[in-house]
Parts: C-alpha cells; structure tokens; sequence
C-alpha cells in the first residue's frame, strides 16, 4: 500500500530493489527501512516474541525492539531503520534469533 | 525495627542473606540483617554470576562443589519459583604448559574431593564449544555440574525464606558504630538508632575493612573494581562458562538468551571505585575477537563494575575474629563469594551456635594471616 | 582517538542547532546521529510551524530539516557521523561510538545531549499486535516513505500530534473512524482540532481502549467511556473496527545517556518523565555536559531549536569566550520565552518552575 497521491508530498521516482522475505520474491525502494518496504507489501507480522506473541513495528526510530527480524542470517535487525539493500533475505525472527 | 537481637548481620548480600537463612534455620530466629541499600545492591548484585567447583585449593573446591549440591536443591529447599541455575560447564582455558600442569593439579585435587571436571585437548575444548577460536590453545578443563545462577534471585530466595522464618531485614539501613564492653560488641548505632547484639556478623563485602575497624579490627584485605559487560539476548549458543586466567577473562551464555563478558585488569587501583571505563570495553572486544569471535557482533547493552574484597591467598575469611570475641567475619571472598554462599552461610550459622561445622572451616580463620599459613588459590579472574 | 570540542548527540531540531550555533561560536564539532539521516523527526512533519520568523514559521518542518542539515553539511567546523550510536559515555570525556563496523572513540571537551524523547506506549489488553504504532511511527510511514500503516485508523490521544496526524492520515487516504481522548477535553490547539472536525472525524472525549481484538494484526478496539475518576463506565463498552491503531499518549524524554554521564535526574511530569537537572544555559549538574531539545523537556520543535543553539553557544563559549555571547545567549531566552507564552505553555512553564527555573530557561526574563 504506497500512496499515489498526497497533497503535499511528492515521491519521485523512487529506484526499486528486490528481496526476499520467507522466501516470497518482493520488491521495495532502495535505502527505506525493511519494515516500511514489507507494509507496502501488506506485511505488518514481522516476527513472534520469546512468549509466542505476534509483533509488527511500533516506533520507526530504532528504540523499541518490537521489529527485530533475521536479515541475511543476522538476527535481531531493526527493520525500522536498517535501510533496504538489492538481494536481502529477510525472515521472521521466532524468540530470540540464533547467532550466525 | 528490634532494638535488642541475638545476632546482627552487618550486610545484605547473598552471604548476609544466606547466614540469616540459615540461623533461622538451625532455630536462632532472633536475628536482624542491617543492609546500607538493598538486598542484592552491592557485589551481589554486580557479580558474573558464575558457579564452579573447578578450584586450586581444598577449601574453595570443598565449599563450592557442597554449595552446588545445595544450589541444585535451592528451589525447594526455600520454596522459591526459580534461581536460573543452569548447569552447563565450565571451560578453563590453558595457553602454556605451565599452567596445564598446574590445570592438572587442580583436577587431581578436584577429582579427590568427588567433583568430576577432566583435562581435556584443543580439540575437544573446541567439540564443547564450537565457536572457540583460540588458536594458541594448549588444553583446558571441565567439569560438567558447574554453571550460571541468577544472584538476585538467589539472595530473595534466601532473604524471603529468613523472613518467613521470623528474621528481621533492614533496608537503607547503615551500621555507623559498635560499642564494645569487656572485649565484646554490645550495641551497634545504626541510621536507624541502637540495637543491642549478642553476636555480630561482619559481611560487609567490600566494605568489610571499614565495618571491621569499627570494632577496631585489622583486616588483611582490598577491595578493587572489576567490570562487566552484559550483551543483547540470542538463543541459546554456549553452554558452558568460557574463562582464562591468562587473558583474565569470562564469558557465559545466560538462560536468558544475554552473554555476561568480565575482564580483570591487574592495574585497577585498589578502592571503592564503581565507575566504568572505555578502556574496558575497547579491550574486552580486543578478547572476545582472539577467544570467541563469533560473538564480536552482539550488541552491548549495559556496563557495569562491583568490587571484588580481595585476600592475600584468595580464599576467604570465615569464622570468629577473635577480638573482639563475638565479632564473626564472613569476608574477603576475592571475586567468588557468591557461589560459596550456600556453605558460608551454612557453616557460620553453625559456628556462631556452636554446632559442630558441616565443612570445618577453621583453615579460613583471619589467624592464618598471622602465623602465616597461606594457600594460595591460582585459579581466579 | 577523535578529539573535538563540541560532541553533539543527536541530529534532530535541537542537535542541528546545537552544532551550527557551537561551530558557529569557533568550536570544532561532531555530530551524531543513530539514523542514517540528519533531522531527526522534523523529516516526517508536514504541517506548517508556529512561532515566529526565527523558528521558521509558516515553514513545513521537513523543509526545516533540510535546510539545517545542509548548513551542518556544508559547515567546515561540524563533521558528521550518521548510523552512529552512542553506547559509553565515560568520566574522561570519551564517548565510545558504535558505528556498525566497529567501536570508535570520541574525546569531547564538552557533550551536548540532544538525543530527543521516545513515544509511550499505552497499556491495555493486547497493546503488542502487529497494527498498534505510536504516532511517530505512522508519521515516518506516511510523510517520509509514502507508505500507508493501514486503511482504518484509531487515534487515541486528541493532543496537538494525535490531531495534526489524524489529518495527515486523512490526507494520506486512510479514514480515521475515531480519535479517542482520556480527558474531558481536547488537548490540542483549537486549529487543529477544529480542522478534524470540519474533515468529520469524530472526538470522543473521557474515552480510552480496553483491548486490541485481532488475531496476527489488530482488526479493532474495545473502546469505554470514562467516569470523572478516570474509571470505565460499565455498560459504556462498544466496539470500533479498525486496522490501525496510532498512539500519541505522548513522549518520555530519552535520557540514558543522560543517566550514564552521571547527570542528575528529576521526575518531572510536566516535562515527560525524567530529565536531567539543568541550568539556564542548558547545562546538566555533570560540568561541561549539556542537554537540549525534547531530552531535556519535551515540548514543540521550535522551542527544541532555540534550546539547542543556547546549549550549542554556551558549550562554546564555555571553551573560549565568544564575544556576544551575553547578546545571543539573550535573545534565545527571549525566543523561549516567547514560546512559552500563553496558556499552551502552561505546563511547560510549571514544569520549569519545578526545576527552579523561568519559563525562558533564565532567571527573570519571564
């Protein structure tokens, strides 16, 4: 869900990057957070906490520890500021993530 | 708070805690801890948090390996959820031959008194932990039941179990003076007024010289920072405790996912410095990059220091002063009071009534400064 | 080793300003910013500021951002690092940098802390699910990246950002089915409120969420209204369907580096929790360490500015005496003042009065 339209804002043209999440082909702009390239996607589920619950973003400025995802094997990645890169892997994180 | 007691406890620390327990316990419940700020607030609370058996002299490894045995009921025993004990080893690493042979002792000492550590080769210190780098390694030792506890769990575990049973644990309270009469402390001042004693019990961890010497009492002891580190949590990837003692250096995975990293540096100063510095951290990622690389990308997430009472050999100072005569000492446990605190409290619960020690504790008496009987332990950070 | 004069952390409205005003004043200066842009939260607000022409007014405060963050780029005195966290703050005036590749060291003469608040989150059942953002974070989606957090929003909180990002979030296309608001009355300015209302959103005062209902995301809200005492009112409970619930129940000022660097604390409620103690120049009990922006109070962008340049010219001057110090030092006590006037700076002003000081941040100005 991008917005198309905006009275004030205007997008550009932005360059798209592909990635993977869970295996799924997805395509994102390059440099914007993994987890805002994921809600364009309709992807808010980003892992399940160390109880089990389901967690998605909560604050956008890398302080909250609510989006940690595994990206490239990495766990514990905040995809509300780690920028999107061509060709990343990107996977929910299950509890705590293994180290690689 | 009681203004007369039959024993005060300067201290509330898990040694404190555990001496109250374990008064109660034998039936002495007249008893009143006086703590400066909150049980756990002191070394305690700012400790590795390692548990081993894996020692150089009789008396650590005798207490340890006994106190194990009683972590491992400790649950029960004091009706108490869950301690964090897990059991998962501990790996002591060996960079010269020296000290493998002196690794070697240790063993057969260790072996003799019934704990089951091993010397084992480079090869098999790498098959127990896999991420091991260490190329300039030349053995280490294990020994399976030793581990990781949870220190603040352990000593409300014990302050509750003492509470239940009657003992009185006073927070934000300082001792300030002892007043002494025919050779004995009569009344201690505290912040919160006097209360009368009929023994007292010095377990002031790094404050101990200075509670001593209210009683004008020498203390043959030190104290000096140590620092730690604690990282994000990841699942489980370390079993045991890592250590060396030529880089001064321990790692261990907590059950909670985080990994505690602490470094001893022979430069501290001695003093009551609980500050942090960069130069700690700069060099324990200098380490952690030669002995466990693998875990250089984990983020660190606080960074504390506690002090460490240190003795001339390293082991502690356990029973009566001597002077004045119902002054009891439960000191200098130079960076490894916490897994001991299930026997020091049990055997100085037993001193102070008399009763026959379950461990005789009396190689660790401050006497054996002046008669100069020193074993002095090797294996420490 | 890198060795400045002026350590600013925290590249937001308070940080930028800081660093011009210190470079501006003679002092070398390093920025830091754990993002990997300057701006801080200005790059996301779209709405015009208040105040007056030296605070930008009638400016959006993503344009704010930009223009002062390409007059730190482009001065010589300020370096920047950006994806840089800072996690040590030492005695020796060395702060220990994460950089991602590595620890870097920083000897700073003097640390100016500009390092911003963080939402709050709000407790109610099911406050997890993926679906609940603070405020700030459907902003960021919305006015930076262009991506919609949801189709149909709940706002809770009718304070000035729960209002201008209900708007925003209308003029993203989303509808915004309510706003909820604890209090019996809105919060906000009378301008923004007023602008929702003409947009026909609905402003349910004295109500809150009880719980998130959904199962992998949130699809709805229980929602009760409020006795006098805050409590619900049983038999007052309906449900409102939703995708999307924005939190702005307000910012806690971000202050463990603060806390590290050994500055002394008070919980302050009108200042957003707890803040270091600090004087009129913006210095903290902790000699030569300096707090500006939302970390030292959190209120509006324009006021985190002005704070930030007199904290930026006092750690300077500190250093080496610039010669109109007393003037400028003046006239941003003025500023501050002035944007403190009034009954929207009310709280901010008893929040001061607390810590001892005037609404301009000096003594007797106000």
């Amino acid at each position: 869900m991008r917005i198309t339209e905006h009275p004030i804002l205007d997008f550009g043209n932005p360059r798209m990057v592909q990635f993977t999440f869970e295996g799924r082909c997805l395509e994102g702009v390059e440099g914007e957070p993994i987890a805002a390239a994921l809600h364009a996607a309709g992807i808010r589920l980003l892992r399940h906490s160390p109880g089990g619950r389901p967690r998605g973003l909560f604050c956008a400025i890398g302080n909250c520890s609510s989006c940690y995802m595994v990206v490239d094997g990495v766990p514990n990645v905040r995809t509300c500021v780690e920028p999107l890169r061509q060709g990343m892997v990107v996977c929910r994180q299950h509890g705590h993530g293994d180290l690689p | 708070m009681k203004r007369s007691v039959e024993v005060a406890i300067v201290g509330g620390g898990v040694i404190g805690c555990s001496i109250a327990y374990h008064l109660a316990n034998l039936g002495c419940r007249d008893v009143a801890v006086y703590e400066r700020g909150y049980p756990s607030c002191g070394s305690t609370g700012r400790c590795g948090a390692g548990v081993r058996a894996q020692w150089g002299t009789e008396m650590n490894c005798r207490l340890a390996h006994e106190s194990i045995k009683r972590f491992e009921r400790l649950e029960e025993d004091l009706d108490y959820p869950d301690i964090e004990f897990k059991q998962g080893g501990y790996l002591i690493l060996a960079f010269s031959p020296a000290q493998l042979r002196q690794f070697e002792r240790n063993v057969a000492l260790q072996n003799s008194l019934g704990i089951p550590s091993r010397v084992v080769g480079p090869d098999e210190a790498r098959d127990i932990v896999p991420h091991l780098a260490a190329p300039d390694l030349v053995g280490a030792t294990f020994c399976g039941t030793d581990g990781h506890c949870n220190p603040f769990k352990v000593t409300d575990a014990y302050a509750r179990a003492a509470r239940r049973l009657g003992v009185e644990i006073n927070t934000y309270t300082s001792v300030t003076g002892f007043e002494q009469q025919g050779g004995r402390v009569v009344r201690l001042e505290t912040t919160a007024g006097p209360v009368e004693c009929g023994a007292v019990v010095n377990a002031a961890g790094p404050f101990s010289a200075q509670v001593a010497a209210m009683a004008g009492l020498e203390l043959p002891v030190f104290s000096q920072r140590h620092q730690v580190v604690v990282t994000e949590p990841v699942a489980p990837k370390q079993r045991p405790m890592v250590i060396s003692f030529a880089h001064g250096f321990y790692c261990q995975q907590t059950p909670h996912g985080s990994f505690i990293l602490g470094l001893g540096d022979p430069a501290e100063p001695r003093g009551l410095d609980i500050g942090h510095s960069w130069q700690f951290l700069a060099d324990l990622a200098e380490k952690v990059e030669h002995l466990l690389p693998s875990l250089g990308r984990l983020r660190a997430v606080r960074q504390w220091s506690g002090l460490y009472n240190v003795t001339p050999d390293a082991q502690p100072i356990l029973g009566p002063a001597g002077q004045p005569a119902n002054l009891w000492l439960a000191v200098g446990f130079s960076g490894h009071g916490f897994m001991l605190a299930p026997m020091v409290g049990l055997t100085i619960a037993q001193g102070i009534l008399g009763m026959e020690a379950e461990i005789p504790i009396d190689r660790l008496v401050l006497a054996r400064f002046a008669r100069g009987e020193l074993v002095p332990e090797p294996s420490v950070v | 080793m890198t060795r400045v004069d002026v350590a600013v952390v925290g590249g937001g409205p308070a940080g930028l300003n800081a660093a011009l005003a210190a470079a501006d004043a003679g002092a070398s200066v390093l920025l830091i910013d754990r993002q990997p842009r300057l701006g801080g939260q200005l790059v996301k607000q779209t709405h015009r500021f208040f105040g007056s022409r030296a605070q930008f007014a009638g400016t959006r405060g993503f344009e704010i951002g930009r223009l002062l963050a390409k007059r730190a780029e482009a001065h010589p005195d300020i370096a920047i690092w950006l994806d840089a966290t800072v996690i040590g703050c030492y005695s020796d005036s060395v702060l220990m940098v994460d950089t991602g590749s590595g620890l870097a060291k920083v000897h700073a003469d003097r640390l100016v802390m500009a390092t911003g608040a963080a939402e709050r989150p709000l407790a109610f059942v099911n406050n997890d699910l993926p679906g609940i953002y603070g405020a700030g974070a459907v902003q960021t989606l919305m006015n930076l990246h262009g991506v919609l957090p949801g189709r149909r929003a709940v706002m809770v909180g009718a304070g000035n950002i729960g209002l201008i990002i209900s708007y925003q979030l209308l003029q993203a296309g989303v509808r915004v089915a309510a706003i909820l608001e604890a209090a019996p009355a809105v919060g906000g300015y009378l301008v923004h409120a007023a602008k929702v209302a003409r947009a026909g959103i609905p402003i349910l005062t004295s109500h809150t969420v009880l719980a998130a209902q959904g199962d992998d995301a949130v699809a709805g809200v229980r929602v009760a209204r409020l006795s006098p005492d805050w409590q619900p009112v049983p038999g007052s409970e309906f449900e409102i369907a939703c995708d999307l619930v924005c939190l702005a129940v307000g910012l806690s000022p971000l202050v463990e580096l603060a806390a590290l660097a050994g500055c002394e604390l008070l919980h302050i409620a009108e200042l957003g929790g707890f803040v270091p103690w600090r004087d009129s120049d913006m210095q903290t009990s902790v000699p030569g360490v300096y707090v500006a922006g939302d970390a030292a109070g959190v209120e509006e962008a324009s006021s985190a500015m002005v704070s930030g340049r007199l904290a930026g010219l006092a750690a300077a001057n500190s250093l080496r005496a610039a010669g109109d110090f007393a003037g400028q030092r003046q006239e941003c006590q003025r500023q501050l003042a002035g944007l403190r006037a009034g009954p929207a700076g009310e709280k901010m002003r008893r929040g001061l009065a607390k810590m001892g000081l005037a609404a301009a941040g000096g003594d007797g100005i106000a």
